[in-house]
């Protein structure tokens, strides 16, 4: 109750022309960002960093988490339309957004797509206002052995999902792993498969393999074919958007589902990219409609978006109440909040409840703002894609290359860009997964580094991954979900002969 | 034209090639289990080598069910197509590394407008340049991010 | 291209007649501020501090433009850095880990291919237990882990960076023997610390200070040859200045702080050193910069020139010692 009473306080201090008016710019702003690969969030909320030093700490924040709102759904609008993720977590969005747009039904995924998103996001803060402080709590029981277990689990409800051959579900992620070993090893403090070349020193950006074996990789294949976009000449029509908007009760089993993984991988640092692939996993296991999956499933859609913002919203109360940022963008934030004189951590709620319940109120209606405005440009959206492809196809090249380039810096990554792009031409022709490759280099050496944590505090013994109950019931879960399919199909396998036999 | 099979057995022998490399590299920081744990090339070391037996396997199966990829993989249209796309982007990266992101833009968009969208050159170059313009003022005034810049830009006076 | 020729005749009139500092030199450009970490690291912070506080009291016509490069624990930074010799507009940010980066792992710089401009603060490093261990004093837990060698579990951020060094110290001059377990930063080993999964670190101030506050961890001892500054009190009955040093409490190292560095790099005219020697000499005046200093609880301390390099010598060395003690130094 308590903390009603406190939000009650903060929609005061949220509720004024001005702070509106800086939500607004700030979800433009990033939805701009979030357009252009490469620029995500991260970026967007650093660049924006210095204007801030000399506003208020509450106006500053405002500014800042709208525009990561902006940028989360600037991400998902290139998912959808060109099957380029603008941010990492949209990946898990084009596995069936781009088929739908391709369908014909860009409106329509769009509209789920910011929907979804909204939900998770309100979800995300409804969590922070309720229960912040047993979160909080519950946050502190993590170690790394949990860490490893959380990332198994993450890893164990998307493997086996394909129908793709095994060998090279392996060879995808196998090859994930290793490109995010790429680097500075940092639990033993030294540089791996580097090869003695500077450019490989900071690793190999994920950001970098996404734009080339999703954008670049993407228009390849649509060249080869000759398909020119105009095949998804889709009217935009009002009445579409307002019709999806009915349709989504629909999906309120899969909306609760998303939102709990995407609010659990918030505030336990498997961040929103980890939470959009387990939902979409899951999501797809659980669904009646297994194989629409892949092939424009509105579901699929739903699964990855509500996650990835119920995630990219509860990450902030990590960052709030113990200083560990739940998402590379809420790391950026706590820089800011440290310029702006506030100290992260337990007291900061004590300290300064206008601050802390001022950026609570401004999630609501920073969230509320961000899906309003979106919906308003869904029209604009779709529309590009009316354009004609010999000029929209080179702009989305200049725009991958440029966005590779921003991501860091670095020359060397637009050739590293091109090589993922022919890799990505390559592997969807030849049926190579390539969401294996994704995850491994996502959570690879994440997972790595918390197992490797465990072995030096268990001084290398494997039973630190049963010392209690929560990492136990983890890693059972995991196991659960990686050989569930394969037991149940074997099993399966042990009861038929004699049926399939008296057939033959 | 490209067989199927011929597609499968290069990109087998690419990956195993990579897993390979994580092999060799991953041997020089120890692959062992010290007291503390795995060593810290002892991670790349198993997934290179799955890697590379993945990849044996893929061409196993490639070799072992050959009758089944005799299909084309690429035909020489599409072979043209793709390479219609692929060649401007390849000197797209080249130039941009010589003469800045920016010219590069500029240069690619007026050339693919005019010679594969059949636009007349006047509007290519046009909307090269614009495009070049829009995106220097979105980056560098807006967010105050450099791109990379070429020695166009120096005689400007742009930094 | 006649640009450059100015410069290098600037450069050679500068070195020809032994380069009396007078800052008459300026950025005819903006100025590029190269971070080697990444953002909100303490690094970044450092770094956007100066930035705020140049463009608020605009000490510098040029705009800044700051970029991350923190790959390879800020080697990707230094390289950049040293590939751009003679280019008197990139900034770096960095800690010792310009100097001492080079030792740990094979790098293609050397740390005198760049140029020192400045150390504008120390960062403190104090020994920190959950607060509610049986410890009262540093040297209680020390003899606690003594008894117990091999099971104490020492948590800082990374591998082969200032905490672990610091950890070996300890070990060296108290002869008991810790786990060290590295993390990805000090923020991860304070809650780490505050969740009771390790048993201790040596985080900075500012990146423990919300735990102590809200009374989960306690520091007993900081590694500087004075007490801390700051009277106010953090918890209910203790402040920063509270706090022994570790000498006085039994832990017989004098000193050891990390200082937040600048460079330029190498072959860059002795003018435009002075430039900014100079410019972060009054951003270290400014009440902004007393402000950071304070909250993060380092200590002020502005080097340059002559002082600078010797401070820098003597920290090499006293690392360097450790090092190749514990056989990290890389081939």
């Amino acid at each position: 109750m308590e903390n009603f009473a406190s939000l009650l306080h903060g929609f005061g201090v949220a509720l004024t022309t001005y702070h509106v008016m800086l939500m607004m710019i700030g979800v433009l702003l990033g939805i701009l960002v979030g357009v252009l690969p490469g620029l995500g969030a991260p970026n967007g909320v650093s660049l924006l960093l210095p204007l801030t030093f000399t506003m208020d700490p509450v106006a500053a924040i405002i500014l800042l988490t709208s525009m990561y709102w902006g940028a989360l759904f600037g991400g998902s609008t290139t998912s959808i339309l060109f099957n380029i993720p603008g941010e990492p977590s949209s990946v898990a969005t084009t596995f069936d957004g781009y088929p739908m747009a391709r369908q014909g039904q860009a409106t329509q995924a769009l509209t789920l797509a910011f929907l979804s998103a909204g939900f998770g996001a309100l979800v995300g803060v409804i969590l922070i206002t309720v229960l912040s402080t047993w979160v909080a709590k519950f946050a502190l029981r993590f170690s790394s052995p949990e860490y490893f277990a959380v990332y198994f689990l993450a890893f164990a409800s998307f493997i086996g999902l394909g129908t793709a051959s095994p060998f090279k579900t392996i060879v995808s992620m196998g090859l994930g792993f290793a490109f995010a070993a790429v680097g500075m090893d940092t639990v033993s403090g030294g540089l791996r498969l580097t090869y003695g070349f500077n450019e490989l020193l900071s690793g190999i950006s994920f950001l970098i393999a996404v734009i080339g074996l999703f954008g670049i990789g993407e228009l390849m294949l649509t060249m080869e074919e000759g398909l020119r976009f105009d095949g998804i000449r889709a009217r935009v029509k009002i009445r579409d958007v307002f019709r999806t908007i009915a349709t989504l009760p629909r999906y309120w089993v899969t909306l609760l589902r998303s939102a709990a993984i995407g609010c659990w991988m918030g505030i336990t640092p498997g961040g929103p990219t980890a939470a959009s692939f387990m939902s979409y996993g899951l999501a797809k296991r659980l669904s009646r409609r297994k194989e629409g999956f892949g092939r424009g499933e509105p579901e699929g859609v739903v699964a990855p978006e509500t996650a990835d913002h119920a995630a990219g919203s509860s990450a902030i109360l990590p960052m709030l109440a113990l200083g560990v940022p739940g998402s590379a963008t809420a790391a950026v934030m706590m820089g800011g909040l440290m310029i702006w004189g506030l100290n992260p951590g337990p007291m900061l709620f004590v300290e300064r409840p206008d601050f802390v319940w001022g950026l609570i109120a401004s999630m609501y209606l920073g969230n509320i703002v961000a899906v309003l405005m979106v919906l308003a440009t869904i029209p604009l959206f779709a529309s590009i894609l009316r354009i004609p492809f010999a000029i929209i196809g080179p702009v989305i090249v200049v725009v991958c290359f440029i966005g590779a380039y921003t991501v860091a810096g670095r020359p060397f990554d637009l050739w590293l860009a091109l090589a993922f792009g022919v890799v990505g031409y390559l592997f969807k022709k030849l049926n190579y997964p390539i969401a294996p490759l994704v995850l491994a280099m996502v959570l690879g050496d994440k997972a790595e580094d918390a197992f490797r944590q465990s072995m030096i505090m268990s001084r290398g013994s494997l039973s630190i991954f049963w010392s209690n109950g929560l990492v136990t019931t983890l890693l059972l879960i995991g196991l659960a979900l990686a050989f569930g399919p394969l037991l149940s199909s074997a099993l399966g396998r042990l009861m038929k002969p004699k049926a399939s036999s008296a057939v033959a | 034209m490209i067989s199927r099979y011929t597609a499968e057995i290069g990109s087998a022998t690419l990956t195993a090639g990579l897993g390979l490399a994580a092999v060799v590299g991953a041997l020089e920081f120890g692959i062992g289990w010290g007291d503390a744990g795995p060593e810290p090339g002892a991670f790349p070391f198993y997934i290179g080598l799955l890697v590379v037996a993945a990849s044996i396997g893929t061409l196993i199966q490639a070799t072992v069910g050959r009758h089944g990829l005799q299909s084309v993989f690429l035909h020489k249209e599409e072979a043209k197509r793709v390479a219609s796309f692929f060649l401007p982007m390849l000197a797209f990266v080249v130039v941009g590394r010589l003469l800045g992101l920016y010219v590069a833009t500029a240069l690619y968009l007026a050339f693919v407008m005019s010679v594969q969208g059949k636009y007349r050159l006047v509007i290519s170059i046009a909307s090269g340049i614009a495009a070049a313009v829009i995106f220097y003022f979105v980056l560098e005034v807006a967010f105050q991010v450099p791109l990379l810049k070429g020695p166009l830009e120096a005689a400007l006076g742009l930094y | 291209m006649l640009k450059k020729t100015s410069w290098l005749l600037a450069t050679t009139i500068a070195v020809t007649f032994g380069g009396v500092a007078q800052a008459d030199w300026k950025p005819a450009k903006p100025v590029e501020f190269i971070v080697t970490s990444s953002p909100g690291g303490g690094t970044d912070n450092f770094a956007r501090v100066v930035q705020s506080i140049i463009a608020k009291h605009k000490l510098m016509e040029q705009p800044i433009v700051v970029t991350n490069k923190g790959g390879g624990s800020g080697a990707e930074g230094f390289i950049y850095t040293k590939v751009a010799a003679g280019d008197s507009h990139k900034l770096t940010f960095g800690t010792n880990n310009a100097y001492l980066l080079p030792y740990v792992a094979k790098l293609a710089y050397k740390p005198d291919e760049l140029t020192p401009v400045a150390a504008m603060a120390l960062d403190e490093f104090l020994l920190w237990v959950k607060a509610d261990a049986p410890y009262k004093d540093a040297k209680s837990y020390i003899e606690a882990v003594k008894a117990k060698p091999d099971t104490f579990k020492m948590g800082g951020s990374q591998s082969k960076d200032t905490d672990q060094t610091l950890t070996s110290l300890i070990q060296d001059a108290t002869s008991a023997k810790f786990i060290y377990v590295p993390f990805q930063g000090g923020g991860a080993a304070g809650v780490q610390l505050a969740g009771g999964h390790i048993d201790s670190n040596t985080n900075n101030p500012n990146e423990n200070a919300g735990q102590w506050k809200a009374g989960a961890i306690t520091p007993l001892c900081v590694f500087s040859p004075t007490r801390l500054q700051g009277g106010v009190k953090v918890t209910a009955t203790m402040g920063w200045s509270d706090i022994p040093t570790c000498k006085e409490a039994g832990i017989p190292i004098d000193q050891f702080q990390m200082p937040r560095t600048v460079w330029l790099p190498g072959g860059v005219p002795a003018d435009a050193v002075a430039f900014y020697a100079d410019l972060l000499k009054k951003v270290s005046e400014t009440p902004e910069w007393k402000e950071y200093i304070e909250r993060t609880s380092q200590t002020d301390r502005f080097l340059a020139g002559q002082d600078l390099k010797t401070f820098i010598a003597s920290d090499d060395a006293k690392n360097r010692k450790v090092f190749e003690q514990e056989g990290w130094i890389a081939r």
